[in-house]
């Protein structure tokens, strides 16, 4: 039995603790790769039409696996590692896949609290004992991967002169297909990246305060947090905020973000399966000559 | 205290009627209107939904007629509803609008003692004792569940009655009545009237009229502007239906039994198992209802963006490629071209009507 990992959403950030938990689950897994035109394509064309863009790359990973694997394995995440929700499209991940492509071989598409390590566990070997694998190799596999989860990321100094914020959904700024090679763009300009995993957890949680209620999702949680950490902070000079067009949580965030920051420089970048390479490439150079500008007025000034 | 809350279909005449009753004034927002939409989205946020572009607009409205503290409800689920109070209040002081805000949050999110002290600083201007709000609230809870099944008659009349466009009547006339009223007694004789006089129209048996499901999100459901008076435009048609959303239903889910959540995700339903946020999950379970009693087909309605509806929808495509289940889905968005909604209606019901004739002539399944 081969069982497929579609390499879309949130793969992204939970990639070290999905390939983790498979590698030692003793089955056949095979992952879909890199987004291409070609997935693009296929995830257009059997997506519900409302839906964002990487909902629509994530049914062009599924239509792939389909002709490859028996199985495919869909992850309905009900709640992150630190109890915040996603967007409810992750709930009825399983659904939209299934009515999308009318793929019925989904497995692991049992609800996951991933903030309840017990919780998460059972829902695990629910799942794999339909497969015929045993619970106790499930549970060694988890708590393996379990520890994978809360590794912080190793921060590196940055001297480049400019230096911006990357934030968004780890869908967008990770895959290079879906943000045509931003972040390589951005390094070819010899600008700095720090991106919302670069800040710890606990900065991100002081910077709730002032709201009037505390967010639940995890992505506006992770990129206000981080916006507001590092512009207090004074670390960087702009923002470019990666949006897919006509995402409902990040309506909010930007808006909170804007509210936050005040005059610090902010480019949404927003992303539909029709965004020209030269449009965004124009977009990308006027936001960094602007930001040499400010820096230039800033060193005469100082 | 001048409190306001933004419109929700006959919200505001719930709320003026217990606001009434207990001594204080509620300040009620102009009608929803295009050129107020418009107000609304110049100052809202790009992408998001079509509430929160008319709640702003309400809350302006409020504030210049002299309202100073707003109430608005917030969930924790992962729908946007429960980011509007943040967000709103961010857009408005922006502007100059500076309200106090009494966020009626979840209990999840601040715990029973800090929603009751919230609820408290609601009523703090009036003079009435506890039982006598307690009162009011349970007269206002009657009149919104006796104006529903008013509505619900209607509903389903208007496909019978002789001389059409009698039950519509009767139900406007009556929201009419209970605007102006000026106590819950009254508002209870009003709504007497409106039932004996549904009761008395004369009806059709031999009619066989088009029975739809009328489903979606819950905002679009019940605000008559948002989703351009379908409901009047199904009537008119000659159409019956039932409508699953009311503000009646969502009382009876959060506020008369908390765990009416808690159940939902219980309920069996093999199309969503599990409760996505907003109401995706009820929205589909009308599949249920479709199967159950014989009607003729779905309509799904919902604003443009709406994430845990976009789910219900692809679940209502699937269904409608593979098991023919007629389904129409309507996306509202700021655009009123009307007559692009109506051709669409317009088009599914003589489609469904089409099927019906064949089915009951032909003795067999017509697949259309």
């Amino acid at each position: 039995m081969r069982i497929g990992i579609p390499e879309g959403l949130l793969f992204h950030r939970y990639e070290r603790f999905i390939r983790c938990f498979f590698d030692r689950l003793g089955v056949d897994v095979i992952y879909s790769g890199k987004t291409n035109r070609k997935i693009l394509e296929e995830g257009i064309k059997s997506c519900v039409d409302e839906a964002c863009l990487p909902i629509k790359v994530f049914h062009g990973h599924v239509s792939k696996l389909r002709k490859e694997c028996d199985k495919i394995a869909v992850l309905r995440l009900m709640k992150c590692e630190y109890g915040e929700s996603i967007c409810p499209k992750f709930c009825g991940l399983p659904e939209l896949v299934k009515s999308g492509t009318g793929e019925d071989n989904l497995v692991f598409t049992g609800p996951l609290y991933l903030n309840d390590k017990n919780k998460a566990k059972k829902a695990f070997i629910r799942d794999a004992k339909l497969l015929g694998i045993s619970a106790y190799k499930t549970s060694r596999a988890f708590e393996f991967a379990f520890k994978e989860l809360y590794v912080n990321k190793q921060r590196e100094e940055l001297d480049n002169r400019i230096v911006i914020a990357l934030l968004g959904h780890p869908y967008n700024t990770k895959d290079s297909f879906i943000n045509m090679n931003l972040k390589d763009k951005l390094k070819n300009m010899d600008i700095g990246i720090v991106t919302e995993e670069d800040v710890p957890e606990d900065y991100k949680l002081k910077q709730q305060i002032g709201l009037l209620k505390k967010p639940y999702w995890l992505f506006l949680r992770d990129n206000y947090g981080a916006a507001s950490y590092l512009s207090e902070e004074k670390r960087i000079d702009g923002i470019i905020y990666l949006s897919s067009f006509s995402c409902g949580t990040d309506s909010i965030t930007i808006e909170l973000i804007r509210n936050k920051v005040k005059d610090l420089p902010i480019l949404v970048l927003k992303l539909d399966e029709h965004t020209g390479e030269a449009g965004f490439n124009t977009r990308i150079e006027a936001f960094i000559e602007l930001l040499e500008r400010r820096k230039m007025r800033e060193d005469y000034l100082s | 205290m001048r409190i306001t809350y933004p419109r929700l279909g006959d919200a505001h005449i719930y709320g003026r009627l217990l606001f009434q009753e207990i001594g204080m004034e509620l300040v009620i927002p102009d009608h929803n209107s295009q050129i107020g939409l418009e107000r609304g989205s110049s100052i809202s946020p790009e992408d998001i939904c079509l509430p929160f572009k008319l709640m702003v607009d309400n809350l302006i409205s409020a504030w210049e007629k002299g309202a100073d503290t707003v109430i608005m409800p917030a969930t924790m689920g992962p729908c946007r509803l429960g980011e509007y109070g943040e967000v709103l209040k961010v857009v408005l002081d922006r502007h100059g609008y500076k309200y106090n805000w009494i966020l009626l949050d979840s209990i999840s999110a601040i715990g029973l003692p800090n929603l009751k002290k919230r609820l408290v600083s609601i009523v703090e201007d009036s003079n009435c004792s506890r039982a006598e709000i307690v009162r009011a609230l349970k007269g206002v809870y009657t009149v919104i569940k006796e104006f529903e099944k008013l509505e619900k008659k209607a509903r389903l009349y208007s496909g019978y009655e002789k001389q059409a466009g009698k039950s519509k009547e009767i139900v406007k006339k009556c929201r009419r009545g209970l605007a102006r009223t000026t106590s819950i007694n009254m508002a209870l004789k009003i709504l007497e009237k409106g039932h004996n006089s549904i009761e008395s129209l004369e009806l059709d048996q031999l009619k066989e009229p088009i029975k739809i499901i009328l489903t979606g999100e819950i905002f679009t459901c019940i605000d008559s502007f948002s989703n351009h008076n379908i409901e009047e435009k199904l009537m008119d048609m000659g159409v019956s239906f039932e409508k699953t959303i009311s503000i009646g239903w969502w009382l009876d889910n959060t506020v008369i039994n908390p765990l009416g959540g808690y159940f939902s995700n219980k309920r069996f339903n093999e199309y969503i198992p599990y409760r996505i946020g907003g109401y995706a999950k009820e929205t589909v379970s009308g599949i249920y209802r479709f199967n159950k009693a014989n009607f003729d087909g779905i309509i799904q309605i919902l604003p443009v963006g709406c994430m845990p509806e976009i789910v219900a929808k692809s679940v209502f495509d699937g269904l409608s490629r593979d098991e023919n289940l007629p389904v129409l889905s309507i996306v509202f968005d700021e655009m009123v071209g009307e007559a692009g909604y109506v051709t669409r209606i317009e088009a599914f019901i003589d489609m469904l009507m089409r099927r019906k004739n064949l089915n009951l002539y032909k003795g067999r399944k017509c697949y259309i």
